[in-house]
């Protein structure tokens, strides 16, 4: 059974159809990766998981266990989290506390314990702090040490990435879903990043659905891709078959006059990692 | 397991707990030296102050758990103060006053509404032992707790709303609460309860004016709603202030935390009102206008929203300015006005420099500070040989002075310190003992993890920087190209 399973999903906003007949499946430990061009929906696909926006109609299934007509912070509970494509820190916090509130709602105390400090609040609360330092430690000392307790406000823009990705792995889910982890980041910064998607899977046991623009990224890391256009599946597979398959390409560029190579396929060829 | 250096282990688990409870006992025995010295030593007017400075900073700090804790501009807190304030007036009403409010033949109350009270509750108990004058405390005590529960339960129904609304939206439906309170109460339908506009007198003022009573409460506030702020709990309300979606997506349970700080910071504001009924010895509706919140807002503005310290700062200013205020307001000389104006000049003329001193500016001499000095001398001249020379006669009467003292005095903190006084800086023994957590070693300096560092640096960084490199210089317009041709 996959983990994540969605069915004829539709949704639309007012007379424009967002979302059409949407099928997927995330199995347990795959990397799938979403591309597609602007609007194509992926930013709503992932609204539509999280239970930000509703669905017109069809199921999202987490672990056979549909998640439709439940709350954000409920599917969080059940094992969803995700990052934001525009960042949302909770900026005037600190970098720790930023990975510390996604852990509250498993906390079991009261806030008469928690105001008191019961013995049982403090030692939560020195979990809570192991947990998030384990997680900022994904991205090795760069979150580390003086970092924990500067206010995200001045942190870089790739360091406030590696905080919303950790901050996402703090609420202790399972699936995590990551608009554009690598957006606004240098080439060298982007190969970090791809680096440390992997190892959430392998050392985290995460299992990742991302959006993403940046085709090494994706080329690089995705067991599978999935390529929508206009709120539609157009395409699914491995990467080189996707960016060979005429749809996806005319999705992004156009018709073409027959014998033009097209820039994904020069690009392609030029990075002979991912075309042989 | 993750690896954890040991600076790192040190800095988030620091081990400091003991000591600061030390410090902390310490500093409360201290400031209550200093209370007792001041209340016994001084006249009743700073005795006065004083618990009103505790009574409203009871308020402004629960205030604060909404507006700065939580991110939600709340307006109606003059809403709650005025249930826990009348419901604590009725339930510890003198049996003079009680007798005098039927006899009037004037009040819509009946004879049950009147018969209300604690010390009635306690002997048909059998507590025959409470009911004495030695043991009005004892029903001060359960009256003012009742009063901050009802107040708790006002505040639960306004948290609903604010679950649907956000922004100015919320503060108009929690000022338009407030307002409900306030002119509900006058009406037929409350005024048995409420004695309506009439109001309660002699309210027992032993409680409301006594500087250990206040400041015990204040005490009590500041302890829970700072360790509140401080825990798991506090830092998701902070969440949802710095952003609401963000919150709900890393599993905020919004409706929960939202209604919980209504009610928590209601159930203070009630007892405040308890308070304050005692400190006035009266409970009427227009002790309870909106500008009470006013006050509050602006001892949280001034001070620093979202700081308790800075809070408590705030409405230290705004009690000094209300009781200390009225020799504003009475009829000077107008050469006296100017000379005054100009010893403020010179004071701010002096917080300039000072507050160049602070931000460890440059130009501590700058040409703001030798305006403001130079204006203040030349309006201190003035106004010392105005008399003399026979200019500027007559006489101007302060009116209203106060308050544009106030207004003067929150704009310039506004224009230089936009957050408050303190910002959201907050009293710790951290800062006492200038611990920096969030500044690097000067070893993590020399290291500079950020470009030295082998594991983070791939081989590949050079050779993409040199590719570059070399685009840039294959493209001089980029570098070079910025300088437009002067036309005529």
């Amino acid at each position: 059974m996959p983990m994540l399973e969605i069915t004829k999903l539709n949704k639309s906003f007012g007379g424009l159809q967002a979302m059409t007949n949407l099928d997927l499946s995330v199995n347990e430990g795959e990397i799938v990766s979403v591309i597609g061009p602007n609007g194509a929906g992926k930013t709503t696909l992932f609204n539509l998981i999280t239970g930000v926006y509703q669905p017109d109609n069809g199921d999202v299934r987490f672990e056979g266990q549909s998640i439709i007509g439940k709350k954000p912070n409920q599917i969080v509970d059940l094992g969803i989290a995700r990052t934001f494509q525009n960042l949302r820190l909770f900026t005037n916090l600190t970098v720790l506390d930023n990975v510390l509130i996604p852990q509250h709602h498993k906390i079991k105390t009261t806030w008469v314990s928690s105001v008191f400090r019961t013995p049982g609040y403090l030692k939560k609360e020195r979990e809570m702090r192991e947990y998030a330092i384990e997680k900022l430690s994904f991205f090795g000392p760069r979150l580390m040490s003086f970092r924990l307790f500067q206010p995200v406000y001045v942190l870089s823009y790739a360091n406030r990435r590696r905080t919303e990705m950790a901050r996402a792995m703090a609420t202790g889910a399972k699936l995590l879903l990551l608009d554009e982890p690598s957006a606004g980041m240098n080439p060298k910064e982007t190969r970090e990043i791809t680096k440390i998607i992997r190892r959430m899977r392998d050392e985290g046991g995460y299992t990742i659905l991302l959006v993403e623009h940046k085709m090494n990224l994706v080329g690089e890391i995705s067991d599978r891709v999935i390529v929508l256009d206009y709120g539609q599946k157009i395409a699914e597979g491995s990467y080189k078959d996707v960016v060979n398959n005429p749809k996806v390409i005319e999705a992004y560029l156009g018709k073409r006059a027959e014998g033009e190579e097209t820039d994904i396929q020069r690009a392609a060829a030029k990075d002979g990692r991912i075309a042989e | 397991m993750a690896t954890m250096d040991a600076r790192t282990r040190e800095l988030a688990f620091p081990k400091t707990r003991t000591r600061n409870i030390a410090l902390t006992i310490g500093a409360v025995i201290v400031l209550i030296i200093v209370l007792w010295l001041l209340q016994s030593v001084g006249s009743t007017k700073l005795n006065q102050a004083l618990a009103l400075f505790a009574i409203w900073g009871v308020a402004a700090v629960s205030l604060n758990l909404i507006n700065g804790t939580l991110g939600i501009l709340s307006l109606g807190h003059h809403g709650f103060m005025l249930i826990g304030g009348y419901t604590t007036a009725l339930l510890i009403l003198s049996d003079e006053s009680r007798e005098r409010i039927l006899t009037s033949g004037r009040s819509a109350m009946t004879e049950q509404t009147v018969a209300l009270s604690v010390k009635g509750l306690f002997s048909t108990l059998g507590l025959n032992g409470l009911t004495t004058d030695e043991t009005l405390w004892v029903r001060f005590l359960v009256a003012i707790i009742a009063g901050g529960l009802l107040a708790a339960l006002a505040g639960l129904v306004v948290g609903i709303p604010s679950l649907r609304l956000r922004g100015d939206y919320l503060a108009i439906v929690t000022f338009g609460f407030g307002e409900v309170i306030r002119l509900s109460a006058s009406t037929r339908i409350f005024a048995p309860l409420t004695n309506g506009a009439l109001g309660f007198s002699g309210v027992p003022s032993e409680f409301g004016k006594s500087v250990w009573w206040t400041f015990g409460f204040l005490a009590v506030t500041v302890f829970v709603i700072a360790k509140l702020k401080y825990s798991s709990y506090g830092r998701a309300m902070e969440g949802i202030r710095e952003d609401e979606i963000a919150a709900e997506a890393m599993g905020i349970n919004l409706a929960y935390h939202k209604v919980l700080g209504f009610t928590i910071s209601a159930f203070f504001a009630g007892l405040a009102g308890g308070l304050w009924v005692s400190w006035l010895s009266n409970a009427r509706l227009d002790n309870f206008l909106f500008t009470l919140t006013f006050f509050f807002l602006v001892a949280i503005s001034a001070g620093g929203t979202g700081s308790i310290t800075g809070v408590l700062l705030g409405t230290a200013l705004v009690v000094f300015v209300r009781q200390y205020g009225d020799p504003l307001e009475e009829t000077y000389a107008i050469a006296t006005w100017i000379t005054a104006g100009g010893g403020l000049l010179l004071l701010a003329a002096f917080g300039a420099f000072m507050y160049r001193v602070f931000q460890r500016s440059r130009r501590r001499w700058h040409s703001s500070v030798f305006i403001l000095a130079g204006a203040g001398i030349i309006a201190i001249i003035v106004g010392l040989s105005a008399p003399a020379l026979g200019i500027f006669p007559g006489e101007f009467r302060g009116f209203g002075m106060r308050a544009i003292f106030l207004s003067v005095l929150l704009i310039i903190i506004m224009i230089f310190r936009p957050d408050g006084m303190v910002g959201r800086q907050e009293f710790s023994w951290a800062w006492v003992m200038r611990e920096r957590r969030d500044e690097p070693t000067d070893e993590e300096r020399k290291q500079d993890a950020w470009l030295t560092n082998k594991q983070l640096n791939n081989p590949d960084g050079a050779a993409a920087i040199a590719e570059k490199q070399a685009d840039v210089a294959a493209h001089p317009l980029i570098e070079t190209g910025d300088e437009p041709e002067e036309e005529d």
